[in-house]
């Protein structure tokens, strides 16, 4: 039989089973399905975020503009529907399509005047807040109807909030076009070495334009399901998730030097994350200790990732990532 | 062979100086020494020693054995960078180390800025203003406020000069320091050149350029395979000289000759008057059915820029390329579809993907056959990893393995095979076996061989000059952007080779 490989998401996933044996002892409440349910939705954002959002960061760069156009596009699709009398499939559609172009837009920056990713995404992350303002007059809108938009954000299938679903999906989506198609091994050769991977025929310019776009259209789908979800709609409705997203990418093992990630990973970092602050709530530590554990687990989960706290033996004597790009 | 009997005018003694890096020797018991405001020319194919003894002068290695003394003192043999710096010696890199945002006279006065009196604060007005001194002094076209990310390469090298003026050098070495300047910034440097020895500043050049060292060396030393070889005075200094006393003598030029036999088969590249500005003018070359066409001449020469056009990768301004009967029009995708593939002269940066697989850094070149319909083959990638592992003799053979963790040959291999599974009709291949061992140069040399009995073409970009002559059917040879001369039906040498890339015509 073929050895099993010890892949990055397989060491996450047993921390995260270390993880659970150790709150589930600490307070019996953590196991129940509707604290287990409830801690999954509270990243269902994030992980549909980071779906689109690796792409980028799988080739150097970064998409830092993923908040600000998720909440834009909340306002943008409450406009469609409620103000332009749209029906709701052509209003979300047409949401992701902007969203979409708005990324394209940021990619379009990035790989053809090559300003760096940062700058360009940061940018992009002011002025589309202020369109956002601008848009929505800078009042909390309330969505009340249509009844089939609110209930994407509220009703549940098997059990489980439909949220959960189509942020599984996206996920599924993403890991499989990173991993078994063509266009995601161009994604992953671009950040190590942009100009081997152009004399491959690999091209650069083109890889990045998708990836940008693809961030833009999974941070519109983010953005229509946080208004579904929350009901409301408002310019800093989803300010600072794009750090929430970085730390996922980064416990989940996306390195953009290494050209190597995983959006399962993400997501178990995700799931991680949110498990440490459940299981501190559960424990009732105070809130302001909360950023200060988080803190340190990204620290852990980045030496573990770059192999120095795994024994050789599990890294099949591989060395690390740095050490192979030095 | 070299004069010593007026100690008092050598700056710089070495003798017998012996470098090996755990194995073979690398410099053999060499003597060496510069005078006293001279400009001396230090030459030898790659691999001679050059850079060793300029890395042993400066510290940046240590000797195993031999005496060096720099103006009358001892060299020790933990001699290291900051020890020669105080001693006074200079080196310009072939790669520039300035801090492109501070200004030159940040730069000339880096570590050792002058502070308010009794204070750590920097003095910036007397900085800038010992910075202007020190450029007025040689004249150099440069302000101390200029920025260094404005400066032309030229400039910079100034800047790198003033640095080791302000740290009072007595010898300034220069490692090829014209290779990236324009015909009126090398006349510029030459008249620096010559600034310098008068003021007693003595100069060690290093160059490939046979007219650059006929114009400005006082004397020549010349290295071969880690020995000293000859050392010429001033009237002795020809180009030919050199050249004969590089490659070596008679003897050994009948056992590195090789016979020229040119393949008649069915063209399949023709390159006519083919023109980018700046870089080369109206090549000319036909390429036929499994040949191997060689490309010599000199690091500048324009090889590797033409074969980059061939390619794609670079636009073309003028000129048409036939390939496989029809008209051309290259770029990189439609090279590889058209059975084209391409080896480029720098791995790492070029090359390998490191922190990849071996794996994914074969896949890359063949995602049109394994992913024709965007989803990709897992099985077949594997299949086809495992195919150009063994194909190359990839060690180890392990196709998870990320590339970077690879010794050089290894990495040069897996470069190969990417290639070689593929269907090809023409590789372009850039210096194949820089910075590899002999066993990994042999088994590359085998692959490219059977390639062309296979009725692959070849075209070679060679340094190397023994690569060169033992693998090429036929060789033209570049030299300032143009074809110079071709070698066909005949015997070739390393000799006349390089004689044709320094731009010396053979007689008949």
């Amino acid at each position: 039989m073929k050895k099993l490989k010890i892949t990055n998401e397989i060491r996450l996933g047993m921390v995260l089973v270390g993880l659970m044996a150790v709150l589930s002892v600490i307070s019996p409440r953590f196991l129940s399905l509707s604290n287990l349910s409830n801690v999954i939705w509270s990243i269902c954002i994030i992980g549909i975020l980071a779906s689109g959002a690796i792409y980028p960061r799988i080739t150097g760069g970064i998409d830092l503009s993923l908040g600000s156009m998720a909440a834009l596009t909340g306002i943008i699709v409450d406009m469609f529907m409620n103000k332009m009398g749209v029906n709701w499939i052509p209003a979300i559609l047409l949401t992701m399509v902007i969203g979409g172009l708005i990324g394209l837009f940021n990619g379009f920056i990035v790989a053809k005047i090559k300003v760096p990713a940062f700058v360009v995404t940061m940018a992009a992350k002011t002025y589309l807040y202020g369109v956002a303002l601008v848009v929505s007059e800078g009042a909390m809108l309330a969505i009340m109807k249509p009844a089939p938009f609110i209930s994407i954000g509220s009703d549940k299938l098997l059990g489980l909030p439909i949220p959960i679903y189509i942020m599984l999906t996206l996920v599924v989506i993403s890991q499989f076009v990173l991993k078994r198609t063509s266009f995601g091994r161009q994604d992953l050769a671009v950040g190590p070495n942009e100009v081997a991977a152009k004399l491959s025929g690999v091209d650069p310019d083109r890889v990045r334009l998708i990836s940008y776009t693809i961030s833009g259209v999974t941070s519109a789908i983010g953005g229509v399901v946080l208004a579904s979800l929350t009901r409301q709609t408002f310019a800093a409705a989803a300010s600072g998730i794009e750090l929430d997203v970085m730390t996922a990418l980064v416990i989940g093992g996306t390195s953009a030097v290494g050209g190597r990630g995983s959006v399962v990973g993400a997501l178990l970092g995700a799931i991680m994350v949110a498990f440490i602050v459940n299981g501190l709530n559960l424990l009732n530590v105070p809130a302001p200790y909360h950023p200060i554990v988080t803190g340190t687990v990204i620290i852990l989960a980045l030496l573990l990732n770059e192999g120095y706290l795994v024994p050789k033996k599990m890294t099949g004597g591989v060395k690390n990532q740095k050490q192979a790009a030095a | 062979m070299t004069t010593q009997t007026n100690t008092n005018d050598d700056l710089l003694v070495c003798k017998q100086i012996v470098k090996s890096y755990n194995g073979p020797l690398v410099l053999d018991r060499v003597d060496f020494s510069v005078k006293r405001g001279e400009v001396h020319a230090l030459v030898g194919e790659n691999g001679a020693g050059k850079s060793t003894i300029i890395k042993v002068i400066t510290g940046a290695t240590n000797r195993n054995s031999g005496d060096m003394m720099f103006d009358g003192q001892v060299i020790p043999l933990n001699h290291s960078r900051n020890n020669a710096q105080d001693l006074g010696i200079g080196v310009i890199f072939q790669e520039l180390s300035l801090i492109p945002g501070m200004t030159v006279a940040q730069n000339i006065f880096l570590t050792k800025e002058p502070f308010f009196p009794g204070t750590r604060f920097i003095n910036h007005r007397l900085m800038n203003r010992n910075a202007q001194e020190l450029i007025d002094r040689y004249q150099f076209p440069l302000k101390a406020t200029d920025v260094i990310d404005k400066l032309s390469i030229a400039q910079r090298q100034l800047v790198e000069i003033l640095k080791a003026m302000s740290m009072n050098a007595k010898l300034m070495i220069m490692d090829e320091p014209t290779s990236s300047l324009t015909k009126t910034e090398v006349a510029m440097l030459f008249e620096i050149i010559r600034k310098l020895k008068s003021d007693g500043i003595s100069v060690l050049y290093i160059s490939h350029r046979m007219e650059e060292i006929y114009a400005l060396a006082d004397r020549v030393t010349v290295l071969r395979d880690g020995k000293l070889v000859a050392v010429l005075e001033k009237e002795q200094i020809s180009p030919a000289e050199i050249i004969r006393l590089m490659i070596g003598h008679k003897l050994e030029e009948n056992a590195l000759s090789h016979k020229l036999e040119p393949k008649d088969g069915e063209v399949v590249l023709e390159v006519k008057d083919l023109t980018s500005v700046g870089k080369f003018e109206k090549v000319s070359f036909k390429l036929h059915e499994g040949e191997i066409l060689g490309l010599g001449g000199l690091v500048g020469s324009g090889r590797t820029e033409v074969v980059r056009a061939i390619y794609g990768i670079d636009p073309i301004d003028e000129g048409s390329i036939t390939y496989l009967g029809k008209p051309y029009k290259p770029s990189v995708l439609r090279s590889i579809k058209s059975g084209i593939g391409f080896i480029p002269e720098e791995r790492r940066l070029q090359g390998i993907l490191a922190t990849l697989s071996i794996t994914h850094n074969i896949g890359i070149t063949n995602l049109d056959r394994l992913a024709p319909k965007f989803v990709l083959n897992l099985k077949k990638e594997g299949e086809f990893s495992r195919e150009g592992i063994k194909l190359v003799n990839v060690k180890p053979p392990v196709p998870e393995q990320l590339v970077g963790n690879l010794s050089g040959g290894n990495q040069q291999k897996v470069v190969l095979a990417k290639w070689l599974i593929r269907n090809l009709k023409l590789v372009i291949i850039d210096e194949p076996t820089v910075g590899i061992d002999i066993g990994a140069k042999d088994e590359i040399y085998t692959h490219i061989k059977n390639l062309a009995s296979q009725g692959v073409s070849i075209l070679l970009v060679s340094s190397d000059l023994p690569e060169l002559t033992r693998l090429s059917d036929r060789i033209i040879v570049l030299r300032k952007g143009r074809v110079f001369t071709e070698f066909k039906d005949c015997v070739v040498t390393s000799e006349k080779i390089l004689r044709a890339a320094s731009g010396i015509l053979e007689e008949a």
